[in-house]
């Protein structure tokens, strides 16, 4: 996922603001990381450029 | 043997939904009338996301999302080949949870349609792209309920409907919501016809 997106992603929990956490980057693309819920705390991976913000009663399937 | 497993042996093919004719007419939808910023909701391939980053002028970048990590991955490869007018930004998401009010000028969606027993379903990815439920609009409806959240003023929503879903019951829920509506592309085919609605804000 491009920096940019940050500006139109959410928590999809309660829709507040995410932090982003890189590990990996190739330009201002990220590629490995994760995005933290500042209220909800939970932690939304980004693996091979794409985070995976599917809520996590959904995750895993 | 989970169905992940068995989607990676019998190849993409089982596990992502692959371009048809309900992806071409939307994408002529998208062409005609997508622009600024651009999400496909369930991009499935990605097929009708990479169109937009091609062939629609008006576009100025594209966000795809899929439940299905199979879809995903196939949808960020098509990203990578037209990386250079701009590229997909994919998101394994559900619906539009993760996206903030007002962040799109344009999204399109080719929703699961088919109503469908309830005892077959889920069963596996393909089953996920294809099954709306009982009803048909078990996804269509949570849909409508919240895209106007997600939409910019002056945005766009570009739905396909099929007649199997049951056009008047989609209709009117999207009144309902508060949305004018009307056909950008319509064309009927032996079992069903299918529609793309261009939804607007009143």
């Amino acid at each position: 996922m491009k920096e940019s997106l940050m500006d139109i992603l959410c928590d999809p929990l309660d829709k507040s603001d995410l932090e982003l956490e890189v590990d990996e980057r190739d330009g201002d693309e990220i590629l490995e990381g994760r995005l933290v819920g500042t209220v909800t705390g939970e932690v939304y991976p980004i693996e091979d450029g794409i985070p995976n913000l599917l809520p996590p009663d959904m995750r895993d399937d | 043997m989970t169905g992940d497993d068995l989607a990676d042996r019998r190849g993409m093919e089982t596990a992502v939904y692959q371009p048809a004719e309900d992806s071409g007419l939307l994408a002529e939808a998208v062409v005609e009338r997508g622009h600024g910023r651009f999400l496909e909701v369930g991009t499935g391939s990605g097929w009708v996301a990479q169109k937009a980053v091609t062939d629609a002028d008006d576009v100025e970048s594209v966000v795809a999302t899929d439940v299905n990590p199979h879809a995903c991955r196939s949808a960020r490869e098509r990203g990578r080949e037209v990386a250079s007018a701009g590229g997909i930004d994919v998101v394994r998401a559900s619906l539009l949870d993760p996206f903030a009010d007002d962040a799109f000028d344009t999204v399109a969606f080719n929703p699961p349609y088919l109503p469908t027993d309830p005892e077959n379903e889920w069963s596996d990815w393909m089953e996920r792209a294809l099954s709306g439920g009982e009803t048909g609009r078990e996804l269509i409806d949570p849909f409508v309920d919240d895209v106007g959240r997600v939409l910019a003023p002056g945005g766009v929503v570009l739905l396909l409907v099929s007649s199997l879903t049951g056009y008047d019951d989609v209709v009117e829920r999207v009144e309902r919501r508060g949305f004018d509506h009307e056909v950008v592309v319509r064309e009927s085919y032996p079992f069903e016809t299918l529609s793309v609605l261009a939804l607007s804000v009143k």
